[in-house]
């Protein structure tokens, strides 16, 4: 992997961890809680150091959401950890009910969104970003790097509503340095401008890293190519992605979710909605459960490494 | 610990009058789950005028967990100045603020309602923010006997001992009535006490106008050292009003301006033996919201 200036990439130690712990410390009335998954979701410090801002439900995911609603309403900003499929599949009526309706909030971080866990359909979850969206006033963010998701769990502490991160654990990759992309919940972030015409790639998550991947070949291959990266899921600047794709031959998104639901709808609902868009293909995960096994192994089977992607590219042109 | 404000019993039984008659009155435009909000009357004058200290600082707290019994709450925030009675009668109009299901916006109670099972989770989180902040405030859970049939309510009950959160208590509304009918046929939740107890609970069994029981419990509860407190609360739908009791097994209420005005004489201590006959003759209505 290499980051944005074409070096290897930095792997960093439980981002979250770092992250989480920074804002503790700053921040007496956050609350992290787990529901007995805090060693797998690089929940270290903060239950050690200060246990009085850690809580630990046990295997009660329901009761995650709920104690999260009881603090939130308590004067407390909780943020409840556990992994991306328990969030929004066992718990998310609890989630939108206890955390969601407002005016008290909260912050989930699901844990090894879409393929990055190696279990199959049980552990993995295709749809969250899909189920958020559609919940009115909810905030998605899908960081990219070590760097993205240290900045996005500071930016949800004050963010008005709830917000789901989804996150890596872990040996992490580091792509940015820290104040470098400013991060801001809504901003999209152009990664890579090649003219206004040829293919614009939009993506987000650790699929980003996918499509910068994929654009090493594309370059060796001569292939015009831009990428707009988008973290913020929701709230979202639409119209920057309306402009990014007008005019070009060809807009792809790619991403580790379904491509039902995720930022592949969220673009086809953009583009719908204007008058002069370039053809789209979503590339993502298709409406099947995925297999099980390592993230590479996965993104073989699925058309997903950087070679089926740069490859299914070149055909559409 | 500050205690509660003292008032005697025939005071509490004249609130528990009041809450009924505007429970009625809510009810008389479109119909409402009056049944229930005329069986939680007693208990709803005892928290409002005894046991919640809402002069403390942060004052306790009312966690309603079944939003279909709001009308007892609204009817006893309005004892308390929270709501205008004549507000209270827009119930379930559209547009209006007085929703048959609150929301956690809505003055005078602290979730949304109307999802089962997440009343005991939040009412639980706030009891362990307020306990690790050294702060005296208490948290009573208004919960029944159809909705600790969600797994969730076990998951809390489990976290609430774990944490050893004894300025919690939980009311078990214990009616034997849901949606499909009895709860002992839909699906038998019984015995209550011993469940809680089993999970490290303390608690007390306690008829739904028994007053002197009532207050005994709460008096039980603050002195439950490390334990949450249950009260499996024994009530009947349409307590207290004896002209109702033909729709003592609907879920929701409509009826006729005649039955509700019946309602209010009877509570006024009017004689209603020779309308009453008259009135047992009409069909009931079907009990759907």
């Amino acid at each position: 992997m290499l980051n944005l200036t074409g070096r290897p990439a930095v792997m960093v130690k439980a981002p979250f961890d770092t992250a989480i712990t920074e804002i503790c410390r700053k921040r007496p009335e956050v609350v992290v809680l787990s529901a007995d998954l805090a060693l797998y979701t690089d929940l270290f410090t903060v239950p050690r150091e200060l246990p009085g801002q850690f809580v630990q439900v046990g295997v009660a995911e329901q009761n995650l959401m709920g104690v999260a609603g009881g603090l939130a309403k308590s004067g407390c900003i909780p943020v409840a950890t556990t992994f991306a499929v328990y969030a929004v599949r066992r718990a998310y009526d609890h989630m939108v009910i206890s955390m969601g309706t407002g005016p008290s909030r909260g912050v989930v971080v699901g844990f090894l969104p879409g393929i990055l866990n190696p279990l199959r359909v049980h552990h993995q979850t295709l749809e969250d970003v899909a189920k958020l969206r559609s919940v009115p006033g909810a905030c998605i963010i899908d960081p990219m790097d070590a760097t993205e998701l240290i900045d996005a769990v500071h930016a949800s502490i004050d963010h008005p509503s709830l917000v789901y991160i989804r996150a890596e654990r872990g040996m992490v990759p580091k792509l940015l340095n820290r104040g470098e992309t400013a991060f801001a919940i809504g901003r999209v972030y152009p990664l890579r401008s090649e003219g206004d015409g040829g293919v614009g790639i939009l993506s987000s998550g650790v699929a980003t890293r996918w499509a910068l991947e994929a654009s090493v070949i594309l370059q060796s291959r001569d292939i015009a190519h831009s990428i707009l990266h988008v973290p913020s899921l929701k709230p979202c600047d639409t119209a920057a992605i309306a402009q990014f794709c007008a005019g070009r031959r060809l807009a792809i998104t790619v991403e580790n979710h379904s491509i039902i639901g995720g930022l592949g709808s969220l673009v086809a609902e953009t583009l719908a909605g204007s008058s002069r868009h370039a053809p789209l293909v979503r590339m993502g995960i298709p409406d099947a459960w995925a297999p099980g096994g390592s993230v590479d192994h996965i993104r073989r089977q699925l058309s997903l490494d950087a070679e089926s992607i740069a490859r299914n590219i070149m055909e559409l042109l | 610990m500050n205690a509660p404000g003292k008032c005697d019993i025939a005071e509490l039984k004249e609130t528990a009058r009041k809450i009924r008659k505007t429970v009625i009155r809510m009810s008389i435009e479109r119909g409402g789950f009056a049944g229930q909000g005329l069986a939680l009357a007693d208990v709803m004058a005892v928290l409002y005028r005894s046991e919640l200290r809402l002069q403390n600082s942060p004052p306790d707290r009312l966690v309603l967990s079944v939003g279909h019994n709001a009308m007892a709450v609204y009817a006893a925030l309005a004892e308390i100045g929270v709501y205008g009675h004549d507000e209270l009668t827009s119930y379930s109009a559209e547009g209006s603020r007085i929703e048959q299901v609150p929301m956690e916006d809505t003055p005078g109670f602290e979730i949304t309602n109307g999802s089962l099972g997440q009343g005991l989770s939040q009412a639980a989180g706030m009891a362990l923010a307020h306990k690790r902040r050294s702060e005296d405030t208490r948290i009573v859970c208004l919960s029944s006997d159809g909705e600790i049939q969600e797994g969730s309510v076990w998951e809390s009950v489990m976290f609430a001992a774990h944490y050893r959160l004894d300025n919690l208590v939980m009311i078990v509304d214990d009616n034997d009535m849901q949606v499909d009918g009895s709860t002992s046929d839909v699906m038998c939740v019984r015995p209550i006490l011993p469940k809680f107890t089993a999970f490290g609970w303390n608690g007390a069994v306690v008829a739904g106008d028994d007053y002197e029981g009532l207050l005994r419990a709460f008096e039980q509860s603050r002195s439950s050292a490390g334990r949450p407190f249950v009260i499996v609360l024994q009530t009947e739908l349409c307590a207290g009003v004896r002209s109702l009791a033909r729709f003592s097994r609907r879920h929701f209420i409509r009826a006729p301006l005649s039955t509700w005005n019946l309602a209010l004489r009877e509570l006024d201590g009017g004689d209603i033996r020779e309308a009453l006959a008259a009135e047992r003759e009409m069909p009931a209505d079907d009990g759907l919201p």
